[in-house]
């Protein structure tokens, strides 16, 4: 049951802070000002940030920066960031190359 | 399809625990590891554990992983290696990759015990080559032989920085310093009192401001924060590092669990997104099971129990053992659980600021912002008397569930007592042979032999060391305190290693008489010319 | 809320948001309620971003031919962000002479409607793109296709409409439409209710069982196809691709990664778990698929897969239609997994129909009154 969200909702303007640049998510090389801009255009969940930006897109999907970048969004509206649902998680839990991937066996057939 | 009664993901200490109490009820087990060694943190741990007989204490944890392998391994437990489980679909069916190939398997039960991840702390610099977890730095160092760095800051005082920060030092590099930007450490007093008296300083409400450097790590600039985590100007010190390591808590890694359509949950004192689970580690999907940090971050001895408990509530679910056995078995291994999450650092008293023990002595201030007692508090625990001729010294003033020096003393002068919590007792009615089981059995090298009647001129202190190269009898040096300050000139009388003493060696050095409670480390003086 | 609104739109997918930015764009006042916690997390988000005309059905030739001439173009431009639009052309690859002879069908029924697509030998083919076996004897071209980034596109269209004052609901689930005096004017959540003077209807699937509350059936199953993407490439070809066969589809985007979408064939088959659930045989299957046209892509890693619903009508292609008998009420669904491509014409149009009372293009196949027994 998902939470009801106005996204018209006040969260304030976008203020600039000193450390924008800061890269969070690193396999995709996103900043986080670029995260905080992004809620202000109504990205406010991590599936929206996602596909908006490729936060947790890269080769670790989101391992190493999900933390990060809920926490960022859910300070950039002034809530929890228990608030925000997870984003999803799917098969391959780890690369894999297309002709392993496409090479199928199942024991005893 | 290959069916198996339970797959196992994860062949650590939980997934080996549950493979092995599945098999043991007749059950047909494969554990998958995406790793080339199995053990899963095992094999990282160079120290040893806590807790009690049980739980597997005083015994390193590379040697639980080793015996649990056997275990699995005598029992008939498949463990695949470099076997990477892919996905958790419907039906219970996984996908490994093995080798070029993806394999289909289904389980009447899947036991998902998959671990966690590091944390990761962001600040200016923190993309650096030379910026990595601690635990990155532990596999580096213990698995493959390589050193981190040379001059390391650590930041984050629990347990995890703490013992790394030991094992760092163990491995030749220097600890500059530790960094927490919370007020006290979070992790054991005497995890920290053994960094400490090495002279690693401690900065409690401090943080990182910059990592500085072009192409890798060059320094660090760090600077105090108020009660509202904001910087206080004028504070800030540079400290030149090469490396640091952040030791700032671990997620659980549960995507297979979300990705199978577990109800999950949001949970930050269980360290993330875990799966809501029962008592016996089945989540919302039945024949789903989870054990160890994937379903909330504790550590390894948990790990054990909860795999322990989850194997037999599978054999449970799939007809191996009848309900009355479920029950009796796991209450067992549910008490065994319960008394690891006993005393200062137990879930309940989390976020408490104490301020004595259960026996109601002083909690030390100084252990929680420092990392070292004072010697005016040392005297005040019921483990440090004042005795004639050798007699241990215990320095232990936390109450945490732990007690193989109770068993150590052939003579039996060291009482803990039932609650495994409770605080060491030396009895000054036995008299000490000297013989130093006791130093070498504690877990948090907190024992220490003294004896302040050597001769009109020296006390003897004996403690654990386990630094490479190991110093020689005759050997000169300096004595250090518990706060890692130099406080008069040491002489090596005896250096003793054991097969019973597990790499913990006893080094004995003969210091002026009345810093017999004082000196607690030996640095050895560099040779001039 | 409690205010009435000109429009109600029901659904935030890719249609929803953007007939909710051609009606701003109108001056009207526009609220889209969407059920779940993220915008446009159904098929929107979802399919493997083709903006085709060629392969489609003759009725929808019209809509795609309209959308590329005049909408996707400007789209970026338009909506201030970029969608990632690429009109390469389209590649649909055959590999046996049956292959050839289905290309050759559509073919000829495209260019009848006007279409400028055309069978080309497998030698042309490799000249358009270099990465492909030889094995390809030949393929059908469509220069003016191309493809789209489906997320941004989805997200751009909600982005822009938000600014311009349209309110997102999220975590709004409909339950009902009700009517007011003989007209459709009240949208039904689980938590409260809102007003419109029009309803529009375009929440994929789920909009047949909310249509059912007015009384209207719309003949759709659901069919869970999945797409996997690998890590980033070095540019290789940016045309859209498909096979005769039906293997896969997709496309290099400008990320670098390689978007495929495909099926093991048991897609209208396949269960879940109440979600868009990955089943274990697919994505192995569309590696297949793709390796058996693009051997140079076997050593490329897949970093994810994903799986979504098409909403599939009974004939194939979507209903967007007034709705005579429900006053008030205009549905746009069913679009069978082939909307990407016309949203923007039809978002201009659901636009039209309720600023003009009628859509600039004909309508009339996809009317809502269609389905007739087959005697």
């Amino acid at each position: 049951m998902s939470k009801i969200n106005n996204r018209s909702k006040n969260i304030g303007e976008f203020i600039p802070q000193s450390d924008d640049d800061l890269i969070i998510c690193r396999c995709e090389e996103i900043s986080k000002g670029e995260i905080r801009r992004a809620v202000h255009e109504g990205m406010f969940t991590m599936t929206e940030m996602r596909r908006y930006l490729r936060t947790g897109m890269g080769l670790c999907q989101g391992q190493t920066c999900g933390k990060l970048v809920k926490n960022i969004i859910a300070r950039e509206q002034g809530i929890s960031p228990l608030e925000l649902e997870a984003a999803g998680s799917r098969a391959p839990m780890r690369p894999i190359e297309m002709k392993i991937l496409g090479n199928e066996k199942r024991i005893g057939e | 399809m290959k069916r198996y009664d339970v797959i196992v993901v994860g062949a650590g200490p939980a997934g080996l625990s549950a493979a092995i109490e599945a098999a043991k009820r007749g059950l047909k087990v494969v554990v998958f590891d995406e790793n080339a060694k199995p053990g899963g943190q095992l094999f990282k741990q160079i120290h040893k554990f806590f807790g009690s007989k049980e739980h597997k204490a005083k015994i390193r944890g590379f040697n639980i992983g080793e015996q649990l392998l056997k275990e699995a391994n005598d029992i008939g437990v498949e463990v695949l290696l470099n076997a990477i489980v892919m996905g958790l679909f419907l039906d219970k069916e996984v996908t490994v990759k093995i080798g070029e190939e993806i394999v289909h398997y289904k389980g009447d039960a899947v036991i998902v015990a998959t671990g966690a991840s590091e944390n990761m702390v962001t600040f200016n610099g923190w993309t650096l080559p030379g910026v990595m977890g601690a635990g990155a730095a532990q596999t580096m160092m213990n698995l493959h032989n390589v050193k981190p760095g040379h001059k390391v800051l650590m930041l984050g005082s629990g347990n995890v920085g703490l013992v790394v920060s030991y094992q760092l030092m163990q491995a030749g590099c220097q600890v500059v310093a530790l960094v927490d930007a919370a007020p006290k450490i979070g992790g054991y007093g005497v995890h920290a009192a053994k960094v400490a008296r090495c002279g690693v300083p401690f900065y409690l409400s401090h943080t990182i401001i910059k990592a500085e450097g072009k192409e890798f790590v060059t320094g660090v600039t760090i600077a105090e924060v108020d009660r509202q985590w904001q910087i206080i100007r004028g504070t800030e010190k540079h400290l030149d590092v090469d490396t640091i390591c952040l030791a700032v808590g671990l997620s659980p890694m549960s995507q297979l669990l979300k990705m199978a359509g577990c109800e999950m949950q949001e949970n930050p004192e269980k360290g993330g997104l875990v799966p809501i689970c029962d008592k016996f580690g089945q989540t919302s999907i039945k024949g789903i099971f989870v054990a160890g940090d994937v379903s909330g971050i504790e550590e390894a001895s948990s790990a054990m129990i909860e795999g322990r408990i989850s194997g037999v509530a599978a054999a449970y679910e799939l007809g191996f053992i009848e309900g009355k056995e479920v029950e009796e078995q796991t209450e067992e291994l549910e008490k065994a659980l319960l008394s690891l999450r006993q005393g200062m650092f137990s879930p309940g008293n989390r976020g408490k600021d104490l301020a004595k023990t259960e026996e109601d002595y002083d909690l030390s201030q100084n252990l929680l912002k420092s990392g070292y007692l004072t010697d005016e508090e040392v005297l005040k625990y019921p483990g440090v008397k004042k005795m004639k001729g050798i007699h241990p010294v215990i320095e232990c003033s936390q109450n945490i569930p732990c007690n193989p020096c109770q068993d150590a003393c052939p003579k039996k002068c060291i009482k803990i007592g039932e609650k495994i919590t409770a605080l060491p007792v030396v009895d000054e009615s036995v008299s000490c042979t000297g013989c130093g089981m006791c130093v070498a059995a504690c877990s948090g090298q907190a024992i220490f032999l003294i004896n302040d009647d050597l001769d009109e001129s020296y006390a003897s202190i004996t403690l654990p060391y386990e630094f490479l190269p190991l110093p020689q009898r005759g050997m000169k040096g300096i004595a250090l305190d518990r706060s890692g300050k130099e406080v008069c000139s040491a002489e090596v009388i005896e250096i003793k290693s054991s097969s019973v003493f597990d790499h913990t060696n006893l080094l004995t050095i003969k210091v002026p008489k009345d810093m017999g409670m004082t000196a607690r480390f030996f640095k050895q003086v560099q040779e001039v010319g | 809320m409690g205010n009435s609104v000109d429009v109600v739109i029901i659904g935030s997918g890719i249609i929803g948001n953007a007939t909710a930015y051609y009606l701003a764009k109108k001056g009207c006042s526009v609220l889209v309620l969407e059920k779940s916690h993220s915008i446009g997390d159904g098929g929107s988000s979802r399919n493997g971003g083709g903006v085709r005309q060629s392969g489609r059905d003759k009725r929808e030739l019209p809509l795609a031919m309209y959308g590329i001439k005049n909408l996707w173009p400007t789209l970026s431009e338009e909506l201030d962000m970029d969608v990632e639009y690429y009109q390469e052309g389209n590649l649909r690859l055959g590999k046996t002479d049956a292959h050839l002879k289905v290309l050759e069908n559509l073919t000829i029924n495209a260019t009848q409607c006007g279409l400028d697509v055309k069978m080309i030998t497998g030698e042309e083919a490799r000249q358009i793109c270099p990465y492909l076996t030889d094995e390809v004897m030949g393929a059908s071209w469509c220069p003016t296709d191309g493809h789209a980034n489906p997320m941004l596109a989805t997200l751009a269209y909600y982005r822009k409409a938000r600014q311009m004052g349209v309110t997102f609901i999220t975590g709004e689930d409909v339950v009902e439409i009700k009517k007011i005096k003989g007209k459709a004017r009240q949208v039904i959540t689980t938590n409260n209710s809102y007003e419109g003077e029009t309803i529009i209807l375009a929440a994929g699937y789920e909009s047949r069982k909310i249509a059912a509350t007015m009384g209207i059936d719309i003949p759709m199953n659901k069919a869970l196809l999945e797409v996997l993407v690998t890590e980033a490439q070095p540019p290789m070809f940016y045309q859209m691709l498909g096979t005769a066969a039906a293997d896969f589809y997709g496309h290099q985007s400008k990320h670098g990664s390689f978007v495929f979408g495909g099926s093991s064939g048991y897609e209208a088959f396949n269960k879940d778990d109440g979600t868009p659930t990955t089943s274990s045989i697919t994505a192995s299957c569309i590696c297949r698929g793709i390796m058996k046209y693009f051997p140079i892509l076997a050593d490329a890693k897949i970093v994810r897969t994903w799986a979504g619903w098409m909403d599939v009508c009974a004939d194939q292609v979507p209903v967007i239609s007034f709705v005579e008998e429900v006053p008030g009420l205009i549905l746009a669904c069913a679009f069978s997994g082939h909307g990407f491509g016309i949203a923007p014409t039809v978002g201009k149009l659901l636009s039209e129909m309720v600023s003009d009372g009628r859509p600039s293009l004909d309508l009339s196949a996809f009317h809502y009154g269609r389905f007739k027994a087959k005697i």
